[in-house]
Order: C-alpha cells, then structure tokens, then sequence
C-alpha cells in the first residue's frame, strides 16, 4: 500500500514535470553540412532545462556574456513578448540563387532555416520558453548592475 | 481493489485532466485566443496591420528580399532601441545636413495649404512632381537617364498627411518615428512606396495580410 502511494507519488511528479517541459517547448538545432565527409548536429533541449542550464553556468563567463549583450536585452525581451501575439507568420524571406533565409514564427515557434548548397541550418526556439530565457537575463543583468551578480573584478 | 485506492486513482485521474484542460488557458504571456490559429484577428478586435518591403532584383540570380512587420510589433521595440540617432523611437535629425531648411515650418505650410501640385520639374535627365491630394503627400521622381524607355527609374511615394504630421510631432530637431507607425496602422490598405527601374523593383505596402502576396 505504502510502495503504491509512492510509485503514484512519483508518477505523479513525473507527469507534471512533463507537462511543464511540453508547455516551455523544445529548442532544436539542426545543422548538417554537405562538405566532404560532412557532419550532422542535431541537438534538442528542453526550454525548461535553459533556465536552470544558466545558474548552473561559470558565473565569471556568463556575466562577461551578459554585459556584452546587455543593452540589447530589453529589445529582445519585447520582441519575443510581441511575437507571441503572431504565433504563426512569415517575418522574413531571403532567396539569393541557391542560398535560402527564412526567419517566421510557426505553431508559437520561432523558426530560422538557412539552406545553402553546402549547409542548411534549422533552428526552432519555443517563444515561451525565450521569453522566460531573455527575462532571466535581463534580471541578471539588472543584479550585474547593483554588483550581486557580477564578480569584483568585472564591475 | 479497495475503495479508498480506487478514489484517489479518481482523484488522480480529475486532477490530471483538470492540468492538461488548464494549462494552456494559464500559460502567461500568450493569449489564449491566439495560441492556436494563423489568422490573429478575432471577431472583436481590429484587425492586426502588416507593413511589408519587398525587393526583387532581376538579375540572372534573382534576388528576392520579403520583410513582413506587424506595426503593432514595430510600435512596441522601437523605443527600446537607443542607438546612436535613435532614442525612445526618435530620430535626431542632423540640422547641418539641412541646409539650414526649417522641415517642421515646410510641413505645417504644406498642411495648411490646399490640395494642388506643389513641385514640378520637367527636366531632360528627372522629371519631380510633388503635390498634396486627398490627404495625401505624393512624390513623383522620374529618372530618364537611362538610354531606353524601359530602363528609366521610377519613385512613386504616397504618405498620408496625419502619418507626416505624427512623423514631425516631436521636438524641432527629431522625427518621431513610433508616432509615424501608429498613425499609419489607421490607415487602409495602400502602397506606400514603389521604386523600379531596370535590374529593381521595390515596394512597401500596408495591409492586414500576414504573408507576403
């Protein structure tokens, strides 16, 4: 009876965790390139697990990285938050001969797909899961500004 | 089975339905209604209002550039931009590049003035036609350097007056750019620019379309 309670426990756990990863999307990159022997990179990470990756990260080399980006970061935290309301549209279209960019939003994805006659990339990012990545950092990059985050050495 | 087990797997099972039919109503940042369909516009609300560029260069490669922009987007990141001439979705103009012409004084005589042709110049290279009608700002550039008919250039830009005013409504030395692109999502449908001469043809164009015709 008690092991039942337990397995439902965990189920149970499991499930919402679950929920909780499809509801923040899948960030998927693709890159296969056509040269030689070529190689293939296929990666997929939870958008959930972002988040979490970015405290777990060198704090020194993430904050050099955020002050880098900084300025930028309430743009990009207002572009994502804008698409959102567009979760299905062609943003932008490039066609040069055999070379193909197209940035669109699709399914509340944000979809960027670069085909070139030796390389194509294939990028899919979760608007949820970027919003919550860009205003993680921006509260970063507000605590870098009053010296919580930020080591000595680089304020 | 016991009764007690069965009611919490009953519980379990209404609690899991209840997550799955909630969740995507709480997921914060996205309105519901528009998690699902392409077309943004519901019933009530107006429509969304899309400003389109597109470039297509003739040449053997054929060059193609679409930009697709909802103004409602382009209205909310501008003024988070502050780059160099670009503040708070302002543009600081540069009076030395002027020539010492007072724009705001240019505008308001045009916007008191009536409906005519304003400018017009026949020459042997350009012809120039600038007038005002029907609310509208036109600018007519014909280049004719070109050896050929078909290899003239051609400018053709229609800017609706309160988009002009709402452009030159901040301070003397500044366009207000996001007070532009709101008073252009009042607008209809309408071409707003088209360039063509021989190897380009462009165009920018409002209209309630998410893709590019």
């Amino acid at each position: 009876m008690i092991l039942a309670k337990i397995a439902l426990g965990i189920v149970s756990t499991l499930f919402v965790a679950g929920v909780y990863v499809l509801r923040e999307g899948v960030m998927r990159l693709e890159v296969d390139d056509y040269h030689g022997n070529g190689s293939h990179v296929h990666v997929w990470v939870p958008a959930a697990a972002v988040p979490i990756a970015l405290h777990l990260a060198p704090k020194q080399k993430l904050a050099h990285a955020i002050q880098e980006i900084g300025p930028w970061l309430p743009t990009a935290n207002v572009l994502v938050q804008e698409l959102e309301k567009f979760p299905n549209a062609d943003l932008i279209d490039i066609l040069d001969g055999e070379n193909h960019i197209q940035i669109r939003t699709s399914d509340g994805k944000l979809q960027i797909d670069v085909r070139e006659p030796d390389q194509t990339v294939h990028l899919r990012l979760p608007l949820l899961g970027l919003e919550d990545l860009t205003s993680e950092l921006e509260a970063m990059h507000a605590a870098s500004e009053t010296s919580e985050f930020l080591a000595p050495d680089l304020k | 089975m016991s009764n007690l087990n069965w009611n919490l797997y009953e519980r379990t099972g209404l609690l899991t339905i209840a997550v799955l039919v909630v969740t995507p109503l709480i997921t914060p940042g996205m309105p519901a209604g528009r998690r699902t369909g392409s077309n943004q516009t519901s019933k009530s609300a107006a429509p969304d209002r899309w400003l389109h560029i597109r470039v297509v260069n003739s040449d053997s490669k054929g060059e193609t550039v679409r930009v697709n922009v909802p103004l409602e987007l382009a209205e909310k990141v501008l003024p988070t931009i502050n780059k160099e001439r670009l503040q708070h979705g302002k543009v600081k103009i540069d009076q030395a590049r002027l020539n010492d012409v007072d724009l705001h004084s240019l505008m308001d005589a045009i916007h008191s003035a009536k409906d005519g042709e304003y400018v017009t110049v026949l020459g042997a290279d350009q012809d120039l036609r600038v007038a005002k009608q029907g609310g509208q700002l036109l600018v007519h550039v014909l280049d004719k350097s070109g050896n050929h008919k078909s290899k003239n250039s051609q400018v053709e830009i229609k800017m609706p007056m309160n988009v002009v005013d709402a452009l030159f409504s901040a301070g003397k030395d500044e366009l207000d750019i996001v007070a532009a692109l709101h008073a252009l999502s009042t607008q209809g449908d309408t071409e707003l620019v088209s360039v063509k001469d021989k190897d380009n043809t462009v165009r920018i164009w409002l209209d309630s379309k998410n893709l590019t015709e």
